[in-house]
């Protein structure tokens, strides 16, 4: 069994790709609430704004414009899929639904392999000014981006947690996850309310993507199927509560990066997101509630 | 659940369904169905090989493979409304299976396939049992879970390559030597006639399965669980059954892969591949048999066609991404239904056209059992 | 799928690369082939007509049909390696071709996937009918496919991966794939006097093989060594650095054995993290042996990461041949539909050796061009200056084929990779490279090979 210090540097990475599985488990969390849809196309939406943005820097355009592209990309992909099949698909269980990002996640993968090919030794990299950077704390050295992965992810959570609580946009998104019927009746702008969470979760998405690959590797394949830790997290959170998905997040990053010092299970490390998840959806369910309405969650 | 054929809740039509046999009559004599299956079947194992080059009969041997895949998805996604997005990770499994017997034992091919086929039923119902209980979204997203955590593990494990031990694994092998095939079937064409024998067997399994007592029971579970359970059916159990025999059924494919590539690696399963799967069942159309074949060509034949054309696979890929939406939105029930109703339509048309007073009575094909 | 996207990843594999994809739409990325190798390029006495016999003649006869698999797919990519050689044999065909005959060379990618590996063998010798095989780059072709060219009759020449590719009768690398060239790293590890060794490697199969040479060396010079195995492709590269450098200690050495893009990967997360001099020394197969590399790391790797190179690094040698090497590069590898992405690089320079290995073969034949003679001519090619290796290349009748077993050692140098050691033969301690000594002893040295 490695020492304590062995694991503290670990322990670092966790609570970094913690804080941003947290990110887009939140943008999960939020969406899923307001329309229903579980969005599996997040990790590949972020992934073709990170590749946009690399492609951009590399093409000689300021790193922090690059950055806002990504976001808007990710944005109006995301707003534009959610206007567009959201309507169409509105009134179908939430399993078809997002069985329908899915369709929208292969062909951002297509499309992003015929771009952006990868051939030999080409590694396409993120980097920020912040990598490299840091500060010591005890004999472990912790860089300014991981500081800036948790540091979000906590913002996020926060902030959007106060957006659903204190805001009328927010209140009515809660309102629509309650009873999308009831709260049309009343005079909300279901449409335009589903649009703010639609766009919310996509530029979520684009920070998320931008972080991830910067902290684990900007490939497509990579950063699409990070996506599975964030959904993990918020499942863990029963797809319901903000600040329980923040805190799931981090368990999962945490988990995830302390089973890699120990030998024997650190070929088993990248498990550890999938037999969370699985053994929450389990314990969760051990009341079952069979009920005549389509709602799931 | 998933309820691919889009029809509202109806506890009447459930109620009326159970008190009278779900099964109709097809509308086409069964005579002339049979004859054209035997037709195509005479000619796929007799004809095709001839016809065909090496690069495209080993492709064939894929298409049947992936067909039975896509016919035990189909039999969860179409028949009972139960998703799974873990399917590549059971056919590895049954590939695992099937190699470290071929590689241990001497035991003949049928028995082999049967084996691995059994030992995938075994995993795949014990896995999922406690699972049931969840609904539509979270289980498909549990086999989603499931299926990323047997991957990793198979990708330690690596696969049998004729070491000892449990694993059968030796890291330290320079000859590997290849998966066996059946004795009677070493050539790659006689085994694509061997893996299309497989394939009829296990779709005739799923046939009957369908017009016996599961099938209606599978039946009453899609249309509304609810009223099933209310009408006194073991829910569970049957959707236990319908897990064991989609386990089993891509067990044998799985075993049927590993003798047709004779040598496996972890790269082979990928988990993005199980949404590949799932995209060209939904396309080909998971309430048809024939779907299942539709979904078999679609992933496994046409990227062969296009690396030959030099088109990048990319396209299949986009192309798949916008067929599962367009699926899910517009044509429940896949390609292997529409295509036939669209063709039956035009039909109609061109006769209307023709014989202006006559009436057209559309003896329309829906809601019948087709397999 | 058959020929799929990879998702999970398909990804492994040991040959040095310098790839750099094109970007289409938004706007290219620089290209950064490393042009600064020689600068004789063209002008000079070296022109790319050299490579044929008849300057400027059109071959017209009938062709001699080759062919080569090559895996090509998301992550991994080795068709740089039959591009190249398609376009030594482009301007071969161009400059009076083989007696006359030009060459047609068909190339089939394949995405690891066994049942597509087995077709494209047999596409190219029923459909295509070639009678040789070169340029075979692939994580798995050599164990797929090794028992259908015995059965055949072929004797290919391709740059090896899999165990098959040197322990079989019927194939003949220009390299010296993952094992050897992890040797070779960890043999300068070595020679540095580090107090303990580190070798983590791609989670293939075959890790054992891989991992038994490095270990036999680290234990005949008493120095621990610790084995690690990443499931590719890394998608953790912070927790693996940090676990390497944890394990290693201050005057340690971290050898890692990666595709370009795992190990790139990792380097650049220890150099995130700051744990770069962390450690004694970084060492790396032949896969990092990339001008591109050199640039994407900060020159605090400057004489840091020590990479084998088991080719004549281009940028330091001026050689007749090198320069023919560059010519044909730019005068047919750099542009149409089989462009040689990765420029100047050990990828280019594999294809270049492979074709000119065949070439020099297929000229040696008197008669008819069939499957028998074009095979008996490839394993005929004996102790042939390929001006690439270290060594005079040899095919011969042997059980097992390691024709390459001396190489250099590399160290990255403000963006650019120079020689830090010149020829150095991999040790014999490790039982392989002694047993084909034993078989067919000790080449001599190719005349350009410096050191």
């Amino acid at each position: 069994m490695p020492s304590w210090q062995n694991f503290q540097p670990f322990i670092v990475t966790g609570l970094a790709l913690g804080g941003v599985y947290a990110l887009s488990g939140v943008g999960l969390v939020v969406l899923y609430q307001a329309t229903g849809v579980v969005y599996l196309a997040l990790g590949a939406v972020g992934a073709m704004g990170a590749l946009i943005s690399y492609s951009l820097i590399a093409a000689g355009v300021a790193p922090w414009l690059t950055w806002l592209v990504c976001l808007l990309f990710s944005g109006a992909v995301t707003l534009a899929y959610g206007m567009i099949f959201g309507p169409l698909l509105a009134k179908r269980e939430p399993l078809v639904k997002a069985t329908a990002t899915l369709g929208l996640l292969l062909v951002l993968f297509g499309v992003m392999d015929l771009l952006w090919t990868t051939s030999s030794g080409k590694v396409r990299s993120l980097t920020f000014p912040t990598d490299g950077h840091g500060f010591s704390l005890g004999n472990v050295n912790i860089t300014w981006t991981q500081v800036i992965g948790l540091a979000v992810g906590i913002a996020i959570t926060i902030g959007t947690a106060a957006f659903l609580r204190f805001t009328k946009l927010g209140t009515a998104m809660r309102a629509m996850a309650n009873d999308r019927e009831i709260t049309a009746t009343l005079g909300v702008p279901v449409r335009r309310v589903e649009a703010a969470a639609w766009l919310g979760c996509g530029i979520l998405a684009g920070i998320a993507g931008l972080l991830l690959a910067d902290m684990v590797a900007l490939d497509a394949t990579t950063l699409t199927f990070l996506v599975i830790s964030s959904l993990a997290a918020a499942l863990i959170a029963r797809l319901r509560s903000i600040v329980l998905t923040f805190v799931a997040a981090i368990v999962v990053g945490l988990v995830q990066n302390m089973l890699v010092p120990i030998p024997a299970l650190t070929s088993y490390s990248n498990m550890a997101p999938f037999v969370l998840a699985a053994v929450a959806l389990l314990l969760i369910s051990r009341r079952r509630v069979i009920t005549l309405s389509r709602e799931e969650a | 659940m998933l309820d691919v054929t889009d029809s509202p809740d109806s506890p009447a039509g459930t109620a009326s369904a159970l008190r009278s046999p779900l099964l109709r009559r097809p509308a086409q004599p069964t005579l002339i169905r049979a004859v054209v299956i035997v037709v195509l079947l005479v000619f796929v194992l007799f004809g095709l090989p001839q016809l065909l080059s090496l690069y495209y009969v080993d492709a064939m041997t894929q298409v049947a493979v992936y067909a039975m895949v896509a016919l035990g998805l189909g039999v969860l996604v179409g028949r009972v409304g139960l998703m799974s997005l873990g399917q590549v990770a059971v056919l590895a499994v049954g590939a695992w299976s099937a190699a470290r017997l071929l590689f241990g034992t001497g035991q003949p091919y049928p028995l082999v396939l049967l084996e691995a086929g059994l030992v995938t039923m075994i995993l795949g119902t014990v896995l999922l049992l406690p699972a049931l209980r969840l609904r539509g979204l979270y289980l498909a997203l549990i086999t989603l879970m499931l299926a990323g955590a047997v991957t990793v593990v198979l990708a330690t494990l690596n696969f049998p390559n004729g070491g000892g031990g449990f694993s059968g694994y030796d890291g330290n092998q320079t000859h590997i030597p290849p998966i066996r095939r059946p004795s009677i079937a070493t050539s790659d064409p006689a085994y694509f006639r061997y893996s299309v024998l497989v394939a009829v067997v296990m779709f005739a399994l799923v046939a009957i399965h369908i017009r016996t007592r599961p099938g209606r029971a599978w039946a009453a579970i899609r249309q509304s669980e609810p009223s099933a359970l209310a009408a006194g059916i073991n829910t569970t159990a049957y959707k236990l059954w319908a897990v064991a025999l989609a386990s089993f059924v891509t067990g044998v494919a799985g075993g049927t892969y590993a003798g047709a590539v004779h040598y496996l690696y972890p790269y082979d399963f990928p988990a993005y591949t199980s949404i590949t799967i799932l995209a060209v069942v939904l396309m080909g159309g998971a309430y048809n048999l024939w779907g299942a074949v539709v979904a078999g060509l679609l992933m496994q034949l046409l990227p062969a066609l296009l690396q030959n054309w030099g088109v990048s696979n990319d396209w299949l890929t986009i192309l798949f991404g916008i067929g599962v939406v367009q699926v899910l939105t517009t044509a429940p029930r896949g390609l292997a239904d529409q295509f036939p109703k669209d063709m039956a339509k035009l039909g109609h048309l061109l006769m209307g056209l023709v014989r202006r007073p006559v009436p057209a009575a559309v003896p329309e094909t829906t809601g019948g059992e087709t397999p | 799928m058959y020929g799929r996207v990879a998702h999970a990843r398909p990804f492994v594999a040991l040959i040095a690369a310098v790839g750099i994809a094109t970007l289409v739409g938004c706007g290219s990325s620089g290209n950064p082939t490393s042009t600064s190798s020689g600068g004789s390029t063209g002008t000079g006495a070296v022109k790319s007509s050299d490579c044929g016999t008849k300057p400027g003649v059109k071959a017209t006869g009938t062709p001699i049909n080759l062919g080569a698999i090559v895996t090509d797919q998301t992550g991994t990519s080795f068709a740089d390696i039959a591009y190249m050689a398609d376009a030594y044999f482009t301007c071969v065909n161009a400059n009076g071709g083989i007696n006359g005959h030009p060459i047609k060379y068909y190339i089939e990618t394949e995405q690891t996937q066994p049942a597509q590996i087995a077709g494209d063998a047999n596409q190219l010798v029923q459909t295509d009918q070639v009678l040789g095989i070169v340029g075979n780059t692939s994580i798995i072709e050599c164990s797929v496919d090794s028992s259908y060219w015995q059965q055949h009759g072929f004797y290919i020449i391709d740059s090896g991966i899999a165990p098959e590719c040197y322990s079989t009768s019927n194939s003949a690398a220009v390299n010296m794939g993952p094992r050897y060239s992890s040797d070779g790293a960890v043999q300068y590890a070595i020679s540095q006097h580090v107090s303990k060794i580190v070798f983590d490697q791609a989670n293939v199969p075959g890790t054992q093989h891989i991992a038994a040479g490095p270990n036999a060396l680290a234990a005949a010079a008493h120095i621990p060594i610790v084995d690690l195995a990443e499931t590719p492709p890394v998608t953790s590269a912070n927790s693996v650095a940090i676990k390497e450098v944890n394990d290693a200690g201050p005057n340690g050495a971290v050898i890692l054995n990666f595709t370009p893009p795992d190990a790139l990967t990792i380097l650049q997360a220890a150099q995130k993290l700051g744990i770069v001099d962390h450690v004694k020394m970084w060492g790396c197969s032949t896969p990092c042996n990339t001008d591109f590399l050199a640039q994407s790391l900060g020159a605090q790797w400057n004489s840091k990461l020590f990479v084998n190179a088991e080719l004549t690094p281009p940028d330091s040698t001026n050689s007749k041949t090198m320069q023919l090497y560059n010519a044909i590069l730019k005068d047919y590898g750099s542009s149409g539909p089989h462009k040689v992405a990765g420029g100047v690089g050990s990828f280019s320079q594999m294809g270049f050796t492979e074709a000119e290995i065949a070439v020099h073969a297929l000229e040696g034949i008197k008669g008819a061009y069939t499957v028998a003679s074009v095979n008996a001519a490839f394993k005929g090619v004996t102790n042939f200056d390929t001006g690439m290796l270290c060594q005079k290349w040899t095919y011969g009748g042997y059980s097992s084929h390691l024709p390459n077993n001396m190489d250099y050692t590399v160290t990255p140098n403000n963006g650019k990779m120079t020689t830090a050691q010149g020829c150095t033969q991999i040790s014999s301690v490790d039982p392989d490279i002694a047993a084909y000594r034993q078989e067919a002893g000790v080449a001599p040295l190719d005349p350009t090979a410096n050191g």
